[in-house]
């Protein structure tokens, strides 16, 4: 089947590609350069490639790119920078929730949309938030700190304006 | 019954600024935004993209290959067989070392030639102007197998008429230790017992599977961006592809996880052969299923242990036999089977001991490092063993262990002397302390709480002439740049390089930029593994970063006209100790060096010290530099009816000597954990007849989050280490004593050992049946 | 990377409808992708077409109907986990839903993707066949209503058509005197493919004398099963201890499960009885609450 242009709108920006139905968003992705979108095992069973899929996180291995087309996709770069860091970024990076750092994209992400659903969950709701989302590195210990203080750092300081890069 | 920690002596480890704080380590931000790149990453213009043609059998004559069509394929670049390659020979010895030692036939194929050893094992290469396109080309490959006999359990490999594996036959190798009179040590034990342990393959499962790229820059050097945890495998890729050793440079990347599954080359030879012949950028990445089938495994043990004990306890001799499955290609079995013999009695006194170890060839994945390297095998054994001991003696399982810790002054079971504190009696009860109240029993489920005490070095083998260099410079603004060799795997250990450079020079970690992992432009420091960075690199920069300092203080000393031992250097300035008011700022201070000439780096070579080998016939010598010491207890419910297995509780108490970031080390130690109790609970291996059953991560089960509560960390500082600051390692010893605990635990709720890891379900039930029967049998 | 195939992406269930009845029987509809995209990406499934039935809305409700509760199959998981309806009308599918797979996986994966793939292990059918339920299938014909004990046939077997789409899946609001519960055994707490799993529904009447008595198996024969037998023996008993181990045995008698990665025959039939036995257990002490 021929390839057809399909618009990603990506951490805001929209992206006009071409692409062939059987393409699926974690390639399309990484293709626009978004590299923090892992490829942990394409299958679905690791979490590393998990993205906002209008505002719900997926995997993005199972979802065809031609799926996506006008959707919302936030991926973890759009969180935020080095330079003004979200704070679920900020807290996995003060907590030593981040080793080699691989899962943390798709785990951020997992707790993204926990946190905006459910500002103040308890350990065992992070947890359960985070089962999609393996992690070799920690025990996950700190890592389920890290949402901890986010989610008290966000209730503090009030609504948060995403300001991450665009692509 | 309720334990309490033991208290500790009073240490005095001097007061630090920057080192023992948990900051914010230089790579954490990075990584967190999704900044970092990794080496699957990299995209360059004009780039192809590889793909590896792999056995699908595991023991057979390649009868005919024919790439033809492959070659042909509109967008196929390029084609590689055995044929093509100029010296196809991997050389799999201990990696990154110079001088080394070669064992006779150790070394595996690039690329099989005329024969393959196991499924997975790469046969062709290709590279194509997309990925889509080299995938295509590897379903075109003509191959025809002659198949043979293949052997697959390591004791059927070592009968006399098995299919050999590598002539002449599938032994790899062997270790013994002889010490003191076995036969007077078992004549004089009140009991004797006996037990057999096994354990199984394991996978690594790092969440990065293997990926790079390479180009050839404008010398003609070979790059090679790769996840790698030796750099040094420079020259191994150079004797392969046929170049000069200065034309190949591996640029390692940030790792996403090793553990020692990347210690060994894997993707570098590829790459460099497929850059070379087409003079374009390649990019190889393996996928999930190929990173199970073609990289190495955890060596699978069997463990006999035979322990003549008085009946307070106090083991006379100890007769400990062991076999190890090294697959089908050696890589680093022999050492991994080392570490396991000499680490196969435990953290204990044995002054008669034999140990005879044995490393077998079979038809299955290669098997290699994996944190611990046989150390936790060997504790998995001893630990059981002591429990076993402790129920046949009716004595606590604290108390069995006490009577027989090694001691400061102890020799080990090569007859090293133990120069550090020794603080098992102290991590132990902490760690059972730390459990609380016992949970009770509740229906069908049983509560048991498992102890494993153990002890692991770090540093590398001491006749190894290992070494590592680090750079450190000042710059003119007062900012600081380190260069060092060493991999991060995620573990921090650029970090604490980084955060040891701070305390010395003064300046806040914000300050420092660190070059890594560069095998043409850092300095050498050797490899990540056997938990030596730390030691050597930290050590290297430490003497690095102190030589500057000294030469900034000296030139201070004039400007203030104050003893160096009066002045000190923090948060940027340089400063008179009983005035601080009266301070220079580092920048400053550079500039004035820098206008006189006076030198503002310094390259930084630490040396281990060095032993001849041990004794071939007796095992006795001096190997390790040194060892760290701890313990985990952990409680579990078991569900009789069902089998399953639940954590309850689980406590890790290790003497990491000092932390240099605690945050880090708290990370390792509950990582090394959980990856301890996947290993005892839920990672099965299953390989039928050579096959991975199912290579992939929904099969393969590694912990999730809501497998196991976190462990709970202790961390306990005796500043005895030879680590900078009297730190020691503790990357694989956050692993060792889990599973042990695990099972000793589960032995515990149940009332019997389950002898096989991993503790699944039905293993658990099966071994409730083969109790009940017994029990009935009795009646 | 997935094989080629045509991607359709009607925007109506009759433009869905008519797509399959001319292309039929080359055209798969995808809907989460959770087992379609990793079957083609193993080389399991090659299709020339799929149709991505996302867009489809009249797939997409949960409501009440003529005393029937009725899902769309294109609800994703995560949303039977939230919805009141099936918080009071469907337990045992909700406590199915809340230990399938992981959360990324089930804001995609969808009731009737579960059925259709029709795994002997699929933790949604065992709830629904004890809530009784039925499919409704949909093709340019009309509409048909399958019990789903007879739409599953065999290991990834069912009765759909090619040209038929799972439209939804209904069953009767269970009586307010019955409870329901689900069981999953599997070899991790998340992520995890079951061993076995096992859901009942029992409804008392006020002596506590059972009236009637579903229960349903998985991962232990080539479709999930109800235990027929052992309704049976449990019907107009008082629920003893005695009486429940007699159903749970029965139980297990009912299956034939195999060996395989995940567990023995052996090991299965024998946790059909315990899994059995504490769900009618734990149903008894909620029906006597």
């Amino acid at each position: 089947m021929r390839p057809k242009v399909v618009t990603l709108d990506v951490n805001r920006k929209r992206h006009h590609v071409v692409l062939a139905p059987n393409v699926t968003l974690l390639q399309a992705l990484r293709e626009l350069g978004c590299t923090d979108v892992k490829s942990g095992c394409e299958k679905g069973d690791c979490g590393a490639c998990a993205v906002l899929l209008d505002g719900k996180a997926v995997n993005s291995c199972l979802v065809l790119a031609w799926q996506a087309d006008g959707s919302e996709i936030i991926t973890n770069a759009g969180l935020g920078t080095v330079d003004d860091p979200h704070p679920l970024q900020e807290a996995f990076a003060d907590s030593g929730a981040v080793q080699c750092g691989y899962c943390t994209p798709g785990m951020i992400i997992a707790a993204k949309t926990l946190l905006d659903r459910n500002p103040h969950p308890t350990e065992e709701e992070i947890r359960e938030a985070i089962s999609g989302n393996l992690c070799r590195c920690t025990g996950y210990g700190q890592i389920v700190q890290a949402v901890q203080i986010a989610a008290e750092r966000m209730a503090a300081a009030g609504p948060v304006t995403v300001t991450g890069q665009g692509g | 019954m309720k334990y309490q920690a033991k208290p500790l002596p009073p240490i005095d480890l001097p007061e630090l600024r920057q080192v023992g704080k948990p900051l914010r380590r230089v790579d954490a931000l990075s990584k967190a935004v999704g900044a970092t790149v990794y080496a699957g990453d990299f995209l360059l213009p004009n780039m192809l993209h590889a793909k590896v043609f792999r056995s699908s059998e595991p023991s057979a004559r390649i009868k005919r290959l024919d790439v033809s069509k492959a070659k042909g394929l509109p967008g196929v670049v390029c084609v590689l067989t055995a044929e093509d390659l100029p010296n196809a020979k991997l050389t799999t010895d201990i990696p990154g070392q110079t001088g080394q030692k070669q064992r006779a036939g150790s070394d595996a194929p690039v690329l099989a030639i005329d024969v393959v050893r196991f499924v997975g094992e790469p046969i062709a290469l290709v590279a194509a102007e997309t990925l889509d396109l080299a995938e295509r080309a590897l379903e075109l490959i003509e191959i025809e197998y002659e198949l043979s006999p293949g052997v697959f359990d390591p004791k059927g490999a070592m009968q006399p008429d098995a299919p050999v594996v590598h002539e002449p036959d599938n032994i790899v190798a062997r270790w013994k230790i002889r010490k003191g009179d076995l036969a007077a040590g078992m004549a004089a034990a009140d009991l004797i017992v006996d037990n057999t342990f096994r354990m199984p393959f394991v996978e690594h499962a790092y969440l990065e599977p293997e990926a790079g790229v390479a180009w050839v820059d404008e010398q003609g050097v070979i790059n090679i961006r790769v996840c790698t945890q030796v750099v040094e495998h420079f020259r191994s890729v150079a004797r392969a592809v046929g170049v000069p050793h200065n034309k190949i440079r591996v640029r390692g990347t940030m790792v996403g996880g090793g553990f020692g599954g990347k210690e060994d080359i894997t993707v570098e030879i590829f790459l460099a052969l497929l850059a070379k012949h087409t003079r374009r950028p390649v990019r190889l990445a393996y996928t999930r299923e190929e990173s199970f089938i073609a990289q190495s495994k955890r060596h699978p043990f069997i463990i006999t242990h035979r322990t003549g004990v008085k009946k307070n306890g106090r083991i006379t001799a100890a007769e400990i036999k062991m076999i190890a499955d090294s697959g089908a290609y050696p890589y680093l079995s022999p050492y991994v089977l080392l570490y396991a013999t000499i680490m196969a009695p435990g953290p204990y006194r044995v002054d008669n001991l034999h140990v005879d170890s044995v490393a077998v060839a079979t038809n299955q994945s290669f098997t290699s490092a994996f944190r611990g390297f046989g150390g936790p095998q060997a504790c998995i054994a001893y630990e059981q063993q002591m429990d076993e001991i402790a129920k046949a003696l009716n004595i606590d399982p604290l108390e069995a262990r006490r009577i027989n810790y090694l001691k400061t002054g102890d020799c080990n079971a090569t007859g090293q002397v133990i120069e550090s504190a020794t603080w098992l009696e102290e991590t132990a009860s902490r760690a059972l302390e730390a459990l609380g109240e016992k949970t009770l029993d509740s229906g069908p489920v049983k509560v048991g709480w498992g102890l494993a005490s153990y002890f692991q070095s770090y540093g590398r083998i001491t006749w190894l002439h290992d070494t590592s260099r680090a750079w450190v410079g000042i710059e003119l603004d007062g900012t600081v740049v380190v260069r060092c060799g060493a991999p991060d795997l995620g573990a921090g250990q650029v970090n604490s390089l980084c955060q040891i450079v701070t305390e010395i020079l003064g300046v806040p970690l914000k300050d420092v930029t660190i070059y890594s992992a560069d095998s043409a432009a850092t300095p050498l420091a050797g490899t990540s593994t056997a938990t030596r960075q730390l030691y050597m690199s930290g050590n290297a920069v430490l003497q690095a970063a102190n030589a500057v300092r000294e030469v900034l203080l000296e030139r201070a000393q004039k400007h203030f006209e104050e003893g160096m031992d009066h002045l000190d250097i923090a948060d940027g300035k340089v400063f008179v100790k009983r005035n601080p008011e009266e301070a220079l700022p580092l920048s400053q201070l550079a500039a004035m060096c820098a206008a006189e000439g006076l030198s503002l780096s310094n390259l930084g070579l630490f040396k281990a010290p060095f032993t001849e080998g041990i004794d071939p016939k007796t095992g006795q010598g001096r190997v390790f530099p040194d060892f760290t010491f701890g313990a985990q207890a952990v409680e579990v419910a078991v569900d009789t009816e069902t089998g399953e297995v639940a954590v309850l509780k689980s406590v890790a108490c290790h003497d990491v000597g000092r932390a240099i970031n605690p945050a880090a080390v708290e990370g390792q130690i509950a990582g090394g954990s959980s990856q301890g109790l996947g290993y005892a609970i839920m990672e099965e291996f299953a390989l039928k007849e050579g096959r991975i059953l199912m290579p992939s991560l929904s099969e393969y089960l590694v912990p999730t989050s809501v497998d196991f509560p976190p462990t709970q960390v202790i961390i306990l500082e005796s500043g005895s280490g030879v680590g900078p600051f009297g730190a020691k390692g503790i990357g694989e010893p956050a692993l060792t004593p889990a599973p042990a605990a695990a099972a000793n635990a589960v032995a515990d709720a149940i009332g019997v050992r389950v002898r096989d890891l991993p503790l699944t379900p039905e293993r658990v039930l099966a071994a409730l049946d083969r109790a009940q029967l017994a029990a009935e049998a009795c009646v | 990377m997935l094989p080629d195939f045509d991607l359709l992406t009607p925007q109506t269930l009759p433009q869905a409808l008519d797509m399959l009845a001319t292309g039929s029987p080359d055209v798969i509809p995808l809907a989460g992708g959770t087992n379609l995209i990793v079957d083609m990406r193993d080389g399991r499934h090659r299709p020339k077409a799929v149709m991505d039935l996302r867009r489809l809305d009249e797939l997409r409700s949960i409501h009440m109907d003529d005393g029937h509760i009725v899902v769309g199959g294109g609800m994703t998981i995560a949303e039977l986990m939230t919805d009141p309806l099936i918080a009071e009308h469907g337990a045992p599918l909700g406590e199915a839903a809340a230990v399938m797979a992981n959360p990324l996986v089930r804001n995609r994966a969808t009731v009737a993707g579960n059925l259709v793939d029709a795994s002997p292990a699929a933790d949604m059918a065992p709830p629904l066949l004890v809530l009784n339920a039925e499919v409704e299938l949909v093709s340019q014909e009309g509409m048909r209503r399958v019990r789903l004990e007879d739409f599953l046939v065999g290991v990834n077997d069912t009765l759909l058509q090619p040209q038929e789409l799972l439209a939804a899946v209904r069953w009767p609001v269970p009586s307010p005197h019955s409870v329901g519960a689900f069981y999953k055994l599997g070899l991790r707490r998340a992520v995890a493919c079951s061993v076995v799993n096992a859901a009942t529904m029992v409804m008392c009447d006020m002596d506590g004398r059972c009236q009637q008595a579903r229960i349903a198996l998985g991962a232990v024969a080539p479709t999930p099963i109800r235990a027929h037998a052992a309704e049976g023996a449990l019907r107009g008993q008082l629920l003893t201890e005695e009486v429940i181990a007699k159903a749970a045995r029965v139980s297990a008698k009912a299956t034939c499960p195999i060996d395989d990665i995940r567990g023995t025959a052996d090991y299965r039939q024998r946790m059909v009885e315990v899994l059995v036995r504490r769900l009618l257990v734990k149903s008894a002490v909620g029906v006597r609450q």
